[in-house]
């Protein structure tokens, strides 16, 4: 937790008593009994709540316009002869509206940039992760034939360094047991921000490039 | 990502009652759900997007016809997935770090009638400093430094205090 653990929860707790929302950060993990005794004494202390007019409105308009979809997906089921109705039809629409993507990867673009020259295309092996520096900016190489891709080397969740894991072929956080593919995307269960992008290429010499810093 | 989603929820697909009632009965029993989830995050505008999210994600499985019984109960379940899923992503551990975290939030059906009485339960089991200085913050609604001042001590002295008995509560099973 940044800072002392009893002013951020202060800051938590005066945030709930004013009806905000939960603003948690990296580090809040750490007092996460305490943050959540303290939602649940927030939303206890008036008793139980009611929707709001405003917001049941908006609810029944979402909740008819997801039957008429339901309701036409259904019937291209049954048309299609599968038969499978609501159940498979549910599927399609829960994949639709319920998975969230991960919230969009930033570039690495630094004032000033250089690119930093970090090895041979051949030095690169295919499918694997290979961390390099170029001047402040660390970053995972990956091969993909004659091309390359590049990730920051840093968490997008806690600030810490990733490493690479052959076996499972995933970039894990030290510190967290977070998990992100070679795209930078997360993996399992935590809908952390994808890993920042970071520029690479390859050279008509065959050398790979990263765009860092002096 | 998503959160897991309930065990059952492929096979448990549920009935809805046909069309204009229909939307009636997913809203009242969606009231439910929102002072379920209401009652877990502690503000408005974090129940209604997850009340939104149990809705979206449970009304396309419900099939004409169903008691508001089994409606009910894939609604809760899905509201106690979503849940999960809320505090997983906010504090940036698994659902599995926050097992017994979470499972503290998994109530036996819908939510009771008097909150209030149970915050004052869980109080009750706290010592005398801890529950007043909770008594008089989310009770009473009292600022810190108004605490510190019924309390004749200091805003900094409160403010751990106030952290401590927030974890002593944590400790404290709420009456579902």
């Amino acid at each position: 937790m940044n800072g002392k653990p009893e002013n951020r929860v202060e800051k938590i707790v005066s945030d709930l008593l004013r009806g905000r929302r939960l603003k948690l950060r990296g580090g809040d993990a750490e007092e996460k009994a305490a943050i959540m005794a303290a939602a649940r004494l927030a939303g206890a202390r008036q008793g139980p709540q009611r929707m709001s007019s405003a917001f049941r409105k908006r609810l029944a308009a979402g909740l008819d316009q997801t039957r008429r979809e339901g309701l036409v997906t259904r019937r291209a089921a049954l048309v299609a002869g599968l038969g499978l109705a609501a159940g498979a039809a549910g599927g399609v629409l829960l994949g639709r509206t319920g998975a969230p993507e991960p919230a969009s990867a930033k570039t690495i673009d630094p004032l000033d940039g250089r690119w930093v020259d970090v090895g041979g295309l051949d030095e690169f092996p295919e499918g694997e992760g290979r961390r390099v520096v170029a001047g402040g900016v660390s970053a995972y190489v990956f091969r993909s034939g004659e091309a390359v891709s590049a990730v920051s080397s840093i968490c997008s969740h806690l600030p810490c360094e990733l490493t690479w894991q052959a076996a499972e072929g995933n970039l894990l956080c030290t510190c967290h047991p977070a998990r992100f593919a070679p795209s930078g995307n997360p993996k399992g269960s935590y809908g952390l921000t994808a890993l920042s992008k970071v520029h690479a290429r390859v050279t008509e010499q065959g050398r790979v490039e990263v765009l860092g810093t002096a | 990502m998503t959160p897991e989603e309930p065990a059952d929820e492929q096979a448990n697909v549920v009935e809805l009652p046909a069309a204009s009632r229909a939307t009636d009965i997913a809203l009242d029993e969606l009231e439910l759900v929102y002072a379920f989830i209401y009652a877990r995050v502690g503000n408005r505008p974090d129940a209604e997007d997850l009340t939104q999210q149990v809705a979206m994600k449970a009304i396309p499985r419900l099939r004409q016809g169903a008691p508001a019984s089994s409606i009910r109960g894939y609604l809760f379940a899905t509201a106690r997935s979503v849940l999960g899923g809320f505090w997983s992503t906010r504090l940036g551990l698994s659902e599995a770090e926050l097992r017994e975290d979470l499972a503290m939030a998994v109530p036996p059906g819908p939510p009771s009638e008097d909150r209030t009485l149970a915050v004052q339960e869980v109080l009750a089991q706290l010592s005398d400093n801890y529950r007043r200085v909770l008594e008089l913050r989310f009770l009473h609604g009292y600022s810190l430094k108004e605490v510190a001042a019924e309390m004749n001590s200091t805003v900094g002295a409160i403010k751990v205090m106030q952290l401590r008995a927030l974890r002593a509560a944590a400790k404290v099973r709420l009456p579902e």
